[in-house]
């Protein structure tokens, strides 16, 4: 059985919130958790006594040797010596810890593991100790210990690995969280982890993958029937006209210019109609198009994309140019079929829409490009399904690659997802809960400057973020540059995992936003290692300094050595050289 | 060891290579801004007669040049009076004192806010194994209180009463350092090895429950620290109680009493003896750190600087420079000057130069003078003169050098043991410069820092005794044990409160 450990005595004043540990050397550290025994007065009539236990985090180690002189230390170091050496006294140092109080429990009636507000001192030349880990963990799990079912097993205390740390799972897919860290210190593996957890709780999930961090996802036992991959296309038929015509330029690197954005709408509007058709019509419309254009492979289908209306401007203009030797049959029937007031487009105007229809040819092999891109990443994935709702089920994850995407389009996409999940939720045509995660979230609500698209992604995560707690949606934003994050967004997010934070701009940013961070946790922030987080907010009691749990999937390939992954790719390429003689 | 004559006589091939560098020194602007850079110059420029203040820097700075000037031509003569010998012992180095056990010992004293009287003593010490690097086996503290009131000798109402108690368990700190440690290599005390004891002549004797008191902290072995005892008394009561008061002599072994002077003079030779013993030799020093001390300056320095002066006919050199007549001597001299040794030895010695040892006067100031036991009213006539270092039972003849260890500090004394052999000095000095080169702003051996850290009485000690004397005085106050309407009154002010709230209570009668 693990007995405590004594590992100081109160000294000097305590208050309620706050005293000072004369510290047995090496017995602690900062951030530990130590427990206190004291008694209080339960009422000031009956004088009966409580037993109580008082928590506490160390917050800050002090250590001096009052007996070294500083001006000892310039002599030694000019003439090279160790004090060892010397008559110097190094034995007696004095060490004290400040300590957080973080409130108290009551020992008699039972264990609670909650905690409540400290109202009275406790007692100098009390002496503090090290609880056992079971203790420890009772108060560090809280509440959850009656609602397991809530629990999530993310992380073991930084200072004593054998404490497991559970946060509450109900308030990060419910009151949104947010996981902040440079890059490389683990905040990708800290969402594997928390993903793999709350699958093993069969919820749904819908992942936004900018950078493939999630392809390995699918390929551990218990995640593998579980994990559907996506690969994105820009949905460029929900846009609006302006905005379609806006992306065709972004695309093209050539704006399209006045002219061409009056004439874009019809354009825009009878691409949707020639591809609205189902069934024979649809294939007798294709095979039309096959033929007017001289391009067979548009036999094999069309889709509502760029090319379709690259390919409607071309064939409006050709039909206009037969229309001028006599043959007025293809306006005709492109008048009757989705494009009404052809017939009127004359002149300059047809150059403009030749003009278009370079711009979004231009446009649509570039998009093509990003998707090919997209494909490649994601890796074994399906396209987006067409009915959105279908992203979110019971025990399965969605991860929908963005890799290959500029940034703009990684927003336009994912603005497009979340508000058509967004509103099926509310229209309750969706009834299943589920989390949106969103990785590299300052691209998707930046804090300054946003593009138009990114406007639209940053509404559509702060209704989210605002109004998600009523339907059952719940956010997590990952990021490694905070500063760039939406405030608002931010500051909604009830439960935080912080990481290694280097950012003098990203720390200050992070203090001011996360009101439960205190300022001994903030200054912790350059110094934490890779794969420790201080953990705050609803998901937990108190803040706590915690290392994460290696997750059980891989990330992507970005997380492999750089001299490793060359030295496959060389021994591939000879064996290859080999086998072709 | 490099030696540096600054003067004359003792011809010194290295000194010689030396002369460059003490012409550097030569110029009377150098030594003025020399002098300015001394603040006990300045101090003792508001002292001397108003008629020399005007000049009195600038004179000054005239003798020195003169001396350094002189100092330097002798040296490059080769003279045979030196007028000052310095060594040097910058090479010290810490490799050579490498697992050596060195012991140090400070003694701190206490008061309560009841009043300004001390209360409590506390002696330190810091034993260090220099080089050990196992932190249990390295260093040791002990500290060793003593309350004032529970002694029933010596003379309280003397403002030099907790002196002798200092000096007294100071010395069996160092004894008990000693006894324990068969391998002390340095024993150090913070002060003089040994005071002018003639200034702590005349306090009532120990009763042997003092001494028993004072044992019981120091000797862990109760069997050696009867010994002691008895040893003393079969000495004082065989030799030195006939010789001290003569006729009281039996009175005093029979009530089996301890003069305070006698028993500490019984100490040093303790220290001396049991010293004598090992091999090597343990160093004994005393470092003293500031004072008024002039006796190098009047005895040896000057005692030279005249000699020379007469040598050459010049014999009015100070008076012609101070316009004065009795500047005639030494201690004239210094007497109306007020110089003393820290005023010129920053001058004459270069950082990690020693001057050369002398001869201390420690205990010939020692003569008649009263005694009242414990309990008498009165008093009588002892003689304190066979306590003298001429005695076999007196105090111990030491030797004083000077060391400066710093640039910007003034050289410290260093007292060591003559019975103890030639090389103390050097020894002690050599050490003194290393320790105390680890606290360059202080320029003070860094273990007796240390030592006096540890026993500087902290002051939740002295009010808890502050608290439980107006406790017990408050008790007996409430008791009607103190009658007395006067004592009433001050017991009542002073447990109470403050004067200002006693005198602001027009009703308030004693």
């Amino acid at each position: 059985m693990e007995t405590e450990k004594i590992v100081g005595t109160l000294v000097g004043e305590s208050t309620s919130k706050e005293f000072r540990l004369a510290v047995t050397p090496e017995a602690i550290r900062e951030q530990d958790i130590i427990a206190v025994d004291a008694t209080l007065n339960e009422t000031e009539e009956s004088g009966e006594l409580k037993e109580i236990r008082i928590w506490a985090k160390v917050q800050r180690i002090e250590r001096i040797n009052p007996f070294f002189p500083a001006e000892a230390g310039h002599e030694l170091a000019e003439t090279q010596t160790e004090p060892m050496d010397t008559v110097l006294s190094l034995s007696r140092e004095i060490v004290s810890a400040v300590c957080q109080v973080l409130g108290y429990e009551q020992l008699t009636g039972g264990w609670s593991g909650k905690l409540e507000s400290l109202r009275y001192p406790p007692k100098p030349a009390t002496r503090a100790y090290d609880p056992d880990s079971k203790d420890l963990k009772r108060v560090l799990v809280g509440k959850l210990e009656d609602e397991s079912k809530s629990a999530i097993n993310i992380a073991t205390l930084s200072n004593r690995d054998n404490v497991d740390v559970e946060v509450d799972g109900h308030a990060i897919v419910t009151r949104h969280l947010a996981i902040l860290a440079m890059t490389g210190t683990g905040k990708s593996w800290t969402a594997r982890r928390i993903i793999e957890q709350l699958s093993a709780k069969s919820y749904p999930m819908v992942i936004f993958d900018p950078h493939g961090d999630y392809t390995g996802l699918g390929k551990i036992p218990s995640l593998s029937n579980k994990v559907n991959r996506y690969h994105a296309t820009l949905p460029i038929f929900e846009e609006e006209a302006d905005t379609a015509a806006q992306i065709i330029g972004n695309l093209a690197s050539n704006p399209l210019s006045s002219a061409m954005i009056a004439l874009f709408g019809d354009l825009f509007d009878a691409s949707r109609r020639f591809y609205e058709a189902e069934g024979d019509e649809r294939i007798k419309r294709i095979n039309w198009l096959a033929n007017r254009l001289n391009d067979d492979q548009i036999r094999n289908g069309i889709k509502p994309n760029l090319w379709l209306i690259a390919n409607i401007a071309d064939a409006a203009v050709q039909s206009k140019s037969d229309a001028s030797d006599g043959n007025t049959n293809d306006v005709e029937y492109l008048r009757q079929i989705c494009w009404e007031n052809l017939p009127s487009v004359k002149g300059v105007a047809l150059q403009t829409l030749a003009g278009i229809y370079k711009r979004a040819r231009r446009a649509a092999s570039q998009l093509h490009k990003m998707e090919t891109v997209n494909q490649r990443i994601a890796g074994e994935s399906q396209p987006m399904p067409q009915n959105r709702e279908e992203l979110v089920q019971y025990g399965k994850i969605s991860v929908i690659s963005l890799a290959g995407y500029t940034g703009d389009f990684q927003a336009t996409i994912y603005s497009i997802i979340a508000e058509e999940l967004f509103e099926a939720k509310v229209n309750e045509r969706l009834q299943l809960p589920f989390l949106l995660l969103l990785e590299e979230a300052h691209h998707f609500v930046p804090g300054r400057g946003p593009s138009p698209a990114q406007q639209q992604s940053i509404a559509i995560t702060q209704q989210i973020a605002r109004e998600g707690r009523k339907f059952h949606i719940g956010l997590v934003v990952i990021s490694q540059r905070p500063s760039r994050l939406d405030e608002t967004t931010l500051s909604q997010c009830n439960s935080y995992i912080i990481m290694r934070m280097i950012n003098p701009t990203d720390q200050t940013f992070v203090k001011r936003v996360i009101e439960s961070l205190g300022e001994e946790e903030a200054s912790l922030l350059p110094d934490l290692e890779v794969g420790e987080a201080l953990l705050s907010g609803q998901m937990v009691n108190f803040p706590i300094l915690v290392k994460m749990k290696e997750p059980e999937s891989r990330g992507g390939p970005g997380g492999t050595n750089a001299f490793d992954h060359l030295k496959e790719v060389h021994d591939r390429e000879v064996r290859d050289q080999v086998r072709s003689g | 060891m490099n030696t540096k004559s600054i003067g004359t006589v003792i011809p010194n091939e290295e000194a010689q290579g030396d002369s460059m560098e003490t012409n550097e020194l030569l110029t009377g602007n150098d030594v003025q801004e020399d002098l300015l850079r001394q603040p006990q110059l300045m101090m003792e420029t508001l002292s001397v007669a108003e008629n020399l203040r005007d000049n009195y820097i600038r004179n000054t700075a005239r003798f020195i040049n003169h001396l350094r000037r002189a100092m330097d031509r002798d040296n490059k003569e080769g003279q045979e009076i030196s007028i000052l010998q310095t060594y040097s012992v910058v090479d010290a180095a810490w490799e050579e004192f490498q697992n050596e056990l060195v012991s140090f010992i400070d003694g701190g004293i206490g008061q309560t806010e009841l009043s300004q009287v001390p209360t409590l003593l506390r002696v330190g010490s810091y034993e260090v194994h220099v080089g050990e690097r196992d932190m249990a086996e390295r260093e040791n503290f002990g500290y060793y209180p003593v309350i004032f009131g529970d002694l029933e000798g010596g003379s309280k109402e003397r403002r030099d009463f907790p002196d002798i108690i200092r000096i007294t368990a100071e010395l069996l700190g160092g004894l008990s350092a000693l006894f324990r440690n068969p391998g002390l290599r340095v024993l150090m005390f913070h002060g003089p090895l040994v005071y002018l004891m003639n200034g702590y002549a005349g306090h009532t004797p120990f009763t042997e429950a003092d001494i028993d008191l004072f044992l019981k902290h120091y000797s862990g072995d109760q069997d050696q620290a009867k010994q002691f005892k008895e040893e003393f008394l079969n000495e004082a009561r065989l030799d030195i109680y006939p010789a001290m008061a003569e006729g009281r002599s039996d009175e005093w072994i029979s009530c089996r009493l301890f003069e305070p002077l006698a028993w500490i003079a019984f100490l040093y030779r303790k220290l001396i003896s049991e010293a004598k013993t090992r091999e090597p030799r343990p160093i004994i020093a005393g470092v003293v750190e500031r004072g008024r001390s002039r006796e190098f300056c009047e005895k040896v320095l000057l005692e030279r600087v005249f000699r020379s002066l007469r040598q050459k006919g010049n014999e009015n050199y100070f008076n012609e420079m101070f316009g004065l007549s009795n500047l005639t001597s030494p201690k004239n001299l210094m007497d109306v000057l007020g110089y003393t040794d820290n005023l010129f030895l920053p001058l004459l010695l270069d950082t990690g130069e020693y001057s050369e040892h002398w001869e201390m006067n420690k205990s010939s100031g020692l003569g008649s003078g009263e005694i009242r036991l414990p309990e008498e009213s009165g008093s009588s006539t002892v003689d304190f003169s066979c306590l003298r270092e001429d005695n076999q039972f007196g105090f111990p003849p030491v030797k004083g050098t000077y060391i400066r260890v710093g640039e910007n500090t003034e050289p410290i004394r260093v007292e060591v043991f003559s019975e103890l052999g030639e090389s103390q000095v050097e020894e002690a000095v050599r050490r003194v410069y290393l320790y105390s080169r680890l606290l360059p702003n202080y320029g003070f051996p860094v273990g007796l820092d240390i030592a006096d850290k540890f026993a500087h009485v902290p002051n939740w000690m002295t009010r808890a005794y502050d608290k439980m004397i107006r406790h017990t005085l408050g008790g007996s106050l409430q008791k009607g044990a103190i009658s007395e309407a006067d004592m009433r009154r001050v017991l009542v002010r002073a447990i109470y409160m403050t004067p200002r709230d006693w005198f602001l209570r027009p009703t308030v009668k004693g």
